[in-house]
């Protein structure tokens, strides 16, 4: 596989007008989705899925990465502006550029955001190309032992890493499995968990679950309130920051880029976690620390390019090996699965073209989102006036008739809605709902590989140890457990210790 | 957050059992391989495991500010998502008889109106607007095929 030879072919077609127009789109569109307070980008994401219902795969696919960079995008300008973050990887920004636009440099907050972002999501996108082909060639090599230790080494780190208690993290994961189960089995053709309902027989369509969860419970958790936001003005010739900001901010982006894009490539770490460890390190090497939480520009344009650059990183499992590394990468994923197209390292071999033009389309879509956003922030901005109470109704319908494609019928309509009750409660008894989307996407492709495994080792569970790579991947996530299973008995015991010592 | 964790592993322990029952019109397995009972008699083990954990844990743990959440909002939100819930789960009922534009309408125009204060008007023009967009794109260009009320549309 020639990596330039296949990143030219992959210009050649998404520099088409129609392809250039469902990348300018899905930039438009989701930022104005992402700018809308408490909608991250996997909701809007979800929200947006159906858009695409009908298109081919690769206008539909370079639709949505566009649309994760603009939900991006559009998220950093609400928390700035508003102090309202979409979703935890835009807490710092909140943090950080909100200080700054209350001292009146809203202007270069945004612009920072935008710049840095742009350098992360270029090189990012360069860091991806360079690092899923390899990964891809590698994971070639796999059969189904392979792929069922891989699968349970994803899903581990997603739980051990996401969420605020992993016990909780965990019975998401197993639901989701649980739900994984409904439909017609692989094994013997059975219908499992369908009491005769022929709309299960293919099983629980991920999209239902994906805006049940993400977006109707979101919706409903920004509606418990009147919402009345007051963003802060900017003015377009406030929008550049000064050279010398740019100046002082550039390690920090580049360090925020490299950081971001490592970890995005861990399963589970994702831009969350990039930018958290991207902050710590810019205020431990800061010549002034004390600056941080106050409206450090370092503070601000390190984790912002970092989560950008983790966007890509998190995209690197999931084009090599089908596994997503995220919450927004797996409803990435589950749209592959949705435009006919099989994730996993076959996908390079079998659908080259596809790869190699939305992973082109990345660096357009980048290109396109600092040439839009930049000069029309205030404008999108001026979004943020229009009251809470018009903007959800309208985003519930559109969550409505996107079940409603699926399979033109009111079932998976009602089927969303009970998705989006029970996404409500997870939020308000802090159980994530991304692991349960995950697994709900990989416990059927574990399950195969398992059968397929068994079935070619005649049984024998040896198959999983025997073989290096899957023993190495079974290894990893043994000690990610066992060290997981240590804190969690240290902690315990420092309980009991200050209890007595109480 | 205690009362939640002990509710919600209640739910897991009864989600549990249904997996385990479920599991067990199934093979568990065939001659080499897993079969259709053993992914659901799995779920079922672990989601007991864990739901039992998140149990023994609320009665074992010192209450925390965290516990001192509540896994409902305040009534004034109970009551607005409450009636949200009951709109969504409505349109379910309603647009088979009524059609997708009056649907549509009936649900803008009745958050608006009940739900957030807006005068009769603006709710009924909002109303139409919504209903009269939506129409549009999805059924008249797109032709997706929505459910025709009484009116034929």
């Amino acid at each position: 596989m020639d990596i330039f030879e296949g990143l030219m072919g992959g210009f050649a077609t998404c520099l088409t007008p129609y392809n250039i127009w469902m990348a300018f789109l899905g930039c438009l569109l989701g930022t104005l989705v992402g700018i809308l307070p408490g909608l991250g980008p996997s909701a809007t994401m979800a929200i947006l899925l159906p858009i695409t219902f009908g298109m081919d795969a690769t206008p539909a696919m370079i639709m949505m990465c566009a649309v994760y960079y603009g939900a991006m995008y559009g998220g950093s300008t609400t928390s700035i502006l508003v102090n309202v973050p979409g979703e935890s990887s835009s807490v710092i920004t909140a943090i950080e550029g909100h200080q700054l636009a209350k001292q009146g440099k809203a202007g270069t907050a945004l612009g920072l955001s935008a710049i840095g972002s742009f350098i992360a999501g270029i090189l990012g996108t360069m860091g991806l190309v360079a690092a899923a082909v390899p990964l891809a060639e590698f994971s070639l090599q796999f059969g189904p032992a392979e792929f069922f230790s891989l699968i349970i080494m994803g899903m581990l780190t997603i739980i051990f890493v996401g969420g605020k208690s992993i016990p909780k993290s965990l019975m998401s994961a197993v639901i989701g499995l649980g739900l994984g189960c409904v439909g017609t089995d692989i094994v013997e053709g059975k219908d499992r968990f369908t009491y005769g309902i022929a709309e299960l027989l293919d099983g629980i369509d991920f999209v239902v679950l994906v805006m049940g969860t993400f977006g109707i419970a979101e919706v409903l958790v920004s509606a418990e309130e009147f919402m009345k936001v007051e963003p802060i003005r900017v003015k377009f010739r406030e929008l550049f920051p000064s050279l010398r900001d740019l100046l002082q901010c550039k390690w920090a982006i580049l360090r925020g880029t490299l950081i971001g894009f490592i970890v995005g490539i861990l399963p589970g770490a994702g831009p969350t976690i990039a930018s958290f460890v991207t902050y710590g390190v810019e205020k431990s090497i800061s010549k002034h620390p004390e600056k941080f939480g106050a409206g450090a520009l370092e503070g601000l344009a390190g984790p912002e390019s970092s989560n950008n650059a983790a966007v890509s990183g998190a995209m690197v499992p999931m084009f090599a090996l089908g596994i997503p590394g995220s919450g927004a990468t797996a409803v990435l994923l589950g749209a592959l699965i949705l435009y006919g197209l099989k994730p996993g390292p076959m996908l390079f071999v079998e659908n080259a073209d596809f790869v190699w033009a939305v992973m082109a389309s990345m660096f357009l879509g980048n290109i396109i989102l600092i040439i839009m956003n930049l000069p029309m922030v205030p404008l999108f901005a001026s979004l943020l006036r229009i009251s809470y109470a018009l903007i959800y109704p309208a985003i519930l319908i559109v969550c409505i008739i996107g079940a409603f494609a699926i399979s033109s019928g009111l079932f998976d309509v009602g089927l969303m809605m009970a998705f989006g009750v029970a996404g409500y409660f997870m939020k308000r008894a802090d159980i994530p709902p991304a692991p349960m989307l995950l697994a709900l996407l990989l416990g059927p492709m574990m399950e195969r590989a398992l059968y397929q495994a068994l079935n070619l080792s005649h049984g024998s569970m040896l198959v999983f140890v025997t073989r290096p790579i899957s023993a190495t991947l079974l290894a990893i996530s043994l000690i990610m457990s066992l060290a997981v299973g240590f804190k969690a008995v240290k902690r315990a015991r420092q309980m009991v210790q200050d209890d007595d010592a109480n | 957050m205690r009362k939640a964790d002990r509710i919600f592993g209640v739910i897991g322990l009864g989600l549990s059992l249904w997996f385990y029952l479920e599991s067990r019109k199934f093979h568990y397995m065939t001659d080499f391989t897993p079969g259709p009972g053993f992914m659901p008699f799995w779920v079922g083990v672990i989601l007991a495991i864990l739901s039992s954990y998140l149990l023994y844990d609320t009665f074992r743990r010192d209450p925390s500010e965290e516990d001192a959440k509540s896994v409902l909002p305040s009534r004034h939100s109970l009551y607005r998502v409450g009636f949200i819930f009951l709109m969504l789960f409505g349109i379910l009922v309603i647009m088979p008889l009524l059609g997708f534009p009056i649907t549509v309408f009936l649900f803008v125009a009745l958050i608006l109106l009940s739900l957030e204060r807006y005068s009769i008007l603006k709710s009924i023009g909002y109303g139409i607007a919504y209903a009269a967009v939506t129409w549009l794109i999805f059924e008249y260009f797109m032709q997706m095929g929505f459910p025709k009320g009484f009116l034929g549309i």
